[in-house]
């Protein structure tokens, strides 16, 4: 056995793999420990199969990315070691998630409580835009909660770098309901601002405890944005019916905000209608958010071990749900993520909906402009 | 990515010393008749990544990470115990995808096969199945850890020569500035600029394009490859050399920063703002910069070895982005004026036309590596399979594993 061998051995045994947790697109987690310490982590297998086609976009990005982010709001990967045919990365065990916790109807928020999931979120946002990384993928479902209450951004798989302005990426980013305005009309020179419409998505949704923008297809979340916040003038985002993929949705009077945060205060809304700015240009950026008037205001963010929690047996399912995922929606070039495994019981909170699942990408086929 | 340098991946793990290289080629030492032969496989095989890597219509950064993914993997692995071939189509494949240039598995496996058949490789066996390729992906993904993000030294070269704004580029009403500030520099040196005329830029590019060619990229952080890069530059440009000879400074006064680990917030404020100067004095940019300057002649002094080496190294078409064509006519202008600094001789000096060894060429190296590979099987008793090295060995291991 050469040193790289024992390297790699050594840090196999330092986990144990205790059982399965979940399985996503190209990876099955277990939960398992530190073997000296006892430690709970999370190990996730990428799945390498019978070496057909390679090692999935996603886990590539999700392993490049990971292995650079050392956070506290970023989840963290501890170690990586490969067994046999897989790939194991160790991540810190994380109990639940922001979506699991706005659907549990036993669970009442206070304002503070919002605030300090926010802080949160835009802290580790921020850490990732000032290295340059975009996360494209932010949604409740991907914003992790540790058992101290810490929120950690997760899910790396379309994560990219952005320091080399004037690259060509692909629209096709950011699960529907999330994505902002320019990717929907198809422009594929963006930035850090795509993240922003999300982190508004997400604020509007922990105080609504539902779904802000839900639209049932492309065309139609463009209209579920408009019909929320008006149709974008000229003046509003100049120059954005050059964009490639532009088509008029009809005309959509501006409602104040207020109309539907009638609870919310003025900083809030503030804050909320910055992140909505339709010229990605004039959106706030995550650094001047976390100095928004709104986080110096009372109440102050709740302490982490404070936040509501979901109770013990409503965490995460143990196993797998088996279900078919409709592909119907599924647009030109993006699959469905995993055809015939539902990754949790999503059901919106009238109890009657499946939400849309989260879209991946055939990045083989955007090779040109990913 | 652009994280901090220092706390990254590439500098945390994969920065070397000679120490640890030495070790590495200690298999293939036995195994080689001369200790030189290795340090042509490292220009043959960059030179075989980059051209397969042109084939797939790679940007240049994609190529180098290719080949940083190549030499990382060759610290813990030996020429002799592997198929290099493999290896390299493995490495290109990583790369594209690592960089968001991703090739279709059937492409890669394709382009290579063809491309490896050719004169002067001549490689018949490689694989024609993409379950192959995809197996040296998984190996080499384990044995790089998993460190993905490689930084290059173009990046600084731009940004300390202002040619970031290279904005010729197409804009959508969509696309934003970046949204936040740049990130610290951490070469220092705030608002140090180099005004370079574009074909001494254009040199600089290329010595840095050439050290990929060597174990450079593993010894030293990119800035310094930039900084070193520019620095031979301005030294063999020789409009700007004039200018430099004009100017009163000597390079021995040329005083040297402590610490190569300083970020920019500190040494912004402590700048000097000699690069405003009309006529711009190069020996006081270069001295402004929050870097180790002898650290830079050292590393001078190991590219001018480089081009040494690859003197003698022959390959029938000549690759256009490399400077060595301009680094041979100044070779000694660069002894002259850039070595003196530290007292140490450039290797250029020894190279007297008598000495001068037989050369290389890649038939030549390739019945090296036969002839290496050969040896090292019958070595090995139970070693009889037919299949690739890399991936019989690579299974041992994980087998071993458990
Ligand atoms: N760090 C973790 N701690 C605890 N459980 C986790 C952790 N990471 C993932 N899981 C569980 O494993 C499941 C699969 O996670 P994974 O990230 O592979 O896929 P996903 O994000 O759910 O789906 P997709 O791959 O389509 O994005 C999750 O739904 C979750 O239940
Ligand atoms: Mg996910």
């Amino acid at each position: 056995m050469d040193a790289v061998e024992k390297a790699n051995t050594a840090r196999q045994k330092r986990w144990v793999k205790d059982r399965k947790v979940g399985e996503g697109t190209y990876a099955v987690v277990y939960q398992g420990r530190e073997a000296s310490t006892s430690r709970k982590v999370a190990i996730k297998k990428i799945k390498v199969g019978q070496f057909k086609d390679g090692l999935d976009m996603s886990a590539i990005r999700e392993v490049k990315y990971l292995r650079e982010l050392h956070h506290q709001n970023v989840i963290e990967l501890l170690d990586v070691f490969s067994s046999k045919t897989n790939l194991n990365l160790v991540l810190e065990f994380l109990d639940s998630d922001l979506e699991m916790i706005i659907q549990d109807r036993s669970l009442v928020f206070l304002p503070a409580d919002i605030k300090a999931w926010m802080a949160m979120t835009l802290r580790g946002l921020e850490f990732c835009h000032r290295n340059f990384m975009l996360h494209r993928d932010l949604k409740p479902n991907n914003l992790l909660i540790a058992s101290d209450g810490q929120l950690k951004i997760a899910d790396f798989g379309l994560a990219r770098d952005f320091a080399d302005p004037g690259h060509k990426m692909t629209c096709q980013v950011i699960t529907r309901w999330y994505r902002p305005p320019e990717l929907l009309f198809g422009c594929r020179y963006y930035s850090s601002a795509v993240d922003i419409w999300s982190v508004g998505c997400i604020f509007a949704e922990l105080m609504l405890r539902t779904p802000y923008l839900p639209g049932e297809s492309d065309m139609d979340q463009l209209k579920t944005i408009f019909r929320a916040l008006g149709t974008p003038t000229e003046e509003d985002w100049p120059g954005h019916t050059k964009l490639p993929d532009y088509v008029p949705v009809g005309q959509f009077p501006r409602t104040p905000l207020r109309d539907l945060f009638t609870a919310a205060s003025g900083d809030t809304l503030n804050l909320l209608s910055r992140f909505l700015v339709y010229e990605p240009r004039r959106r706030i950026n995550a650094r001047d958010a976390l100095n928004h008037a709104y986080f110096f205001a009372l109440p102050h963010p709740s302490h982490p071990s404070k936040l509501p929690k979901p109770a013990a047996q409503t965490s995460r399912p143990l196993e797998e749900l088996d279900g078919n995922v409709d592909m119907a929606g599924a647009g030109p070039g993006v699959k469905a993520a995993a055809p015939n495994k539902l990754k949790r019981k999503l059901t919106s909170p009238d109890g009657t909906d499946l939400r849309p699942l989260a879209r991946r990408l055939d990045f083989t086929q955007h090779a040109k402009h990913s | 990515m652009a994280t901090d340098f220092w706390a990254s991946s590439h500098y945390k793990r994969w920065i070397v010393d000679r120490g640890t290289l030495k070790e590495s080629r200690s298999d293939d030492l036995q195994y080689v008749d001369d200790p030189e032969y290795l340090d042509f496989f490292a220009i043959f095989f960059a030179n075989v990544i980059t051209k397969l890597g042109k084939k797939l219509n790679f940007r240049q950064r994609v190529i180098a990470t290719a080949i940083v993914f190549f030499r990382r993997f060759y610290i813990k692995n030996s020429y002799c115990e592997t198929d290099p071939f493999i290896v390299i189509a493995a490495c290109c494949y990583v790369a594209g995808k690592a960089e968001e240039s991703p090739v279709h598995i059937k492409n890669m496996v394709a382009e290579a096969r063809l491309f490896f058949s050719q004169q002067p490789y001549g490689v018949k066996y490689f694989p024609s199945d993409n379950s192959k390729l995809a197996e040296m992906e998984f190996y080499l993904v384990a044995d790089l850890e998993c460190d993905l993000t490689v930084f290059h030294p173009y990046r600084t070269l731009l940004s300390i020569c202002k040619k970031e704004s290279s904005n010729d580029l197409q804009t959508e009403a969509g696309e934003v500035g970046v949204g936040v500030d740049d990130g610290p520099r951490y070469w220092g040196s705030g608002d140090g600029q180099l005004e370079l005329p574009d074909d001494a830029f254009q040199l600089a590019w290329s010595i840095v394009n050439d050290t990929y060619r060597s174990d450079l990229c593993l010894l030293y952080p990119p800035h310094l490859l930039a900084i070193t890069a520019l620095y031979l530059a301005v030294v063999l440009h020789g409009p700007t050399r004039e200018l430099l000879q004009q100017q009163s400074h000597s390079v021995e006064a040329t005083p040297v920063h402590s610490s190569p680990r300083r970020s920019s917030r500190q040494s912004s404020s402590t700048s000097l703002g000699h690069a405003k100067k009309p006529s711009q004095d190069f020996v006081a940019f270069f001295a402004d910069l929050n870097i180790s300057m002898p650290l830079v002649a050292t590393i001078a002094q190991e590219i001018i070895s480089l081009y040494t080496l690859w003197e003698r190294y022959l390959e029938d078409s000549d690759l256009v982005d490399s400077a060595r064509g301009t680094f041979y006519g100044h070779a000694s202008a660069q002894t002259q004026s850039g070595g003196s600094h530290s007292g140490v001789s450039t290797p250029v000096e020894s190279l007297d036309d008598a000495q001068k060894p037989h050369g290389a060429t890649p038939t030549f190296l390739l019945q090296v590596l036969t002839r290496m590979r050969e040896n090292k099987l019958s070595d090995m008793a139970h070693a009889s399979s037919g299949r690739p090295v890399a991936v019989n060995k690579m299974l041992e291991r994980t087998q071993a594993a458990g």
